[in-house]
């Protein structure tokens, strides 16, 4: 049962991502000046990814079979090693450089951004089979507020940063988290594509013989 | 009975009242995208407000025509081209080729191109070219920076959005694509911080479809960096039309096919031509004003 349901996962979407954030955190890393404006660009990569982890393209059948939602979203969350990985590995490079951040904080805004990416799929998988590109879309532009816009900086900060004035990230992010675990438990205890049963229902399984 | 048949031109090519079409529905699909829709508002809000009190040059306040009308545009159109893949196996045998399809996809470049230009219009009228936000540059460089800045990446944005769509199957490449551009131009602005004068370092800074110009000095005024904003236009201009040139390249058989590769090729040798220029022209090093 686990090894079908992880194989048709969005794999390549998910390292394919993961990889390019890794990618900009290395960056990061090898040019320190520029580490507190690309880190939450692999940070909001990692969290792109995580919205790839529920994509199934063959839902319209999966959805029907007798595995519930609540077991194939337990199994599919095994892909966030990948996005948490990717991200541990970029923060154990950057301590092992010597660069002054928050790590702590760091480490929370890591598992926020991801936790959040897969909070949002989990949400809109129960309208899609493949939630990926608009919710990493969405996340995306949501995690990048802050640097695109600096007025947005003033009030929210996602990524934190050492020695800076302003709001920290810490009190977002535990906020997130706890908005994230009651988004992932209601959206799995409802019936997934709930849209398009009736269309499957009507088209296929009650065809006239 | 005899029947009289009278042959003479059309009132117009059939084939450009087809594309004129074509061009009109991508261009209303491109207004009622609710990606463009709010990065157009939000550009409407930005520059009815105003830029900050405290402005110290103009680079602090002009990158948003970029990031939301080239950005977030270039998202829209992968969105609007890739959106036509489901429907390809019943559009694919319509008298209509995939090139002409493509060109009229990219016709919806225009809208953005023409808020860019108001965003310019507004800019100038609340930061005068006059203004000593611009630093040392000549009044003509200082449009031309902002034309680099607002007007040409508002173009460009959505033009590659359409090559991406015609080209690359992932559907997160937009937003990953619009990432590393922004993470790519931090990190050599960053690096030309602390080696304004390197020739590499300038190469680099305008190996980008956006470049910034200028730097508040902290002993005082606005430090110019190296580069020729006019040159840089002009590769801006290249980067463009290769993404038009490869977006059409999708689908072009015969001797269009071989016509466009050959273009594609001129435009690539222009490019780098003039990406040379744009690093060697103009302030040969960090200017103070």
């Amino acid at each position: 049962m686990v090894g079908p349901v992880l194989r048709a996962g969005a794999w390549p979407a998910v390292a394919g991502v993961s990889g390019v954030a890794v990618v900009v955190g290395g960056c990061g890393v090898a040019f320190p000046a520029a580490a507190t404006a690309l880190f939450p660009i692999c940070f909001a990569l990692l969290a792109a990814a995580a919205a790839f982890t529920l994509d199934e393209p063959a839902s319209l059948v999966v959805d029907v079979t007798p595995t519930g939602p609540v077991r194939r979203t337990q199994i599919r969350a095994v892909a966030l090693l990948a996005p948490l990985a990717a991200g541990a590995l970029v923060m154990v490079a950057a301590a092992m450089r010597g660069l002054a951040l928050p790590w702590a904080s760091a480490g929370l805004a890591l598992a926020g951004n991801v936790l959040l990416g897969f909070a949002a799929a989990c949400v809109v998988r129960t309208r899609t089979g493949e939630p990926g590109a608009a919710v990493g879309t969405a996340v995306v532009l949501v995690l990048m507020a802050p640097s695109l816009v600096p007025q947005v900086a003033r009030w929210v900060r996602t990524f934190p940063v050492p020695g800076a004035d302003g709001p920290s990230s810490d009190p977002v992010w535990w906020i997130v988290l706890a908005v994230c675990v009651v988004a992932i438990a209601t959206s799995v205890s409802r019936p997934r594509l709930r849209r398009a049963r009736p269309l499957l229902a009507g088209s296929i399984w009650r065809r006239p013989a | 009975m005899t029947a009289t048949l009278t042959f003479g031109p059309p009132a117009t090519s059939p084939g450009r009242a087809t594309f004129t079409a074509l061009a009109a529905r991508e261009t209303r699909r491109l207004v009622l995208n609710p990606v463009f829709l709010f990065a157009v508002a939000f550009i409407v809000f930005v520059l009815w407000a105003g830029p900050d009190a405290g402005i110290t040059e103009i680079d602090t306040s002009n990158p948003y025509p970029a990031i939301f009308l080239g950005g977030f545009g270039m998202m829209a159109t992968y969105w609007l081209t890739r959106s036509m893949r489901a429907s390809e196996p019943v559009v694919g045998v319509t008298p209509v080729t995939q090139p002409a399809r493509t060109a009229a996809l990219c016709a919806v470049a225009l809208v953005p191109f023409a808020c860019g230009c108001l965003a310019l219009l507004r800019f100038v009228q609340l930061i005068p070219v006059s203004s000593p936000l611009y630093g040392p540059f000549s009044p003509s460089a200082r449009v031309a920076v902002l034309v680099g800045q607002i007007v040409v990446p508002a173009l460009g944005g959505p033009l590659l959005g359409v090559a991406l769509g015609r080209w690359v199957r992932f559907p997160g490449a937009a937003f990953v694509l619009f990432l590393v551009l922004y993470g790519w131009v931090s990190l050599v602005t960053i690096v030309t911080m602390a080696y304004p004068d390197s020739a590499l370092v300038a190469v680099l800074r305008l190996f980008a479809p956006f470049a910034f110009f200028t730097l508040h000095s902290d002993a005082g005024g606005v430090t110019a960096w190296r580069g020729s904003p006019w040159f840089f236009i002009g590769w801006q201009l290249a980067l463009c039309a290769i993404a038009v040139l490869v977006a059409l390249l999708r689908g072009a058989e015969g001797p269009v096919r071989s016509r466009i590769i050959r273009t594609l090729a001129i435009a690539g040798v222009a490019a780098v031509i003039l990406l040379m220029l744009a690093a060697t022209g103009g302030f040969t090093h960090a200017v103070t004003a």
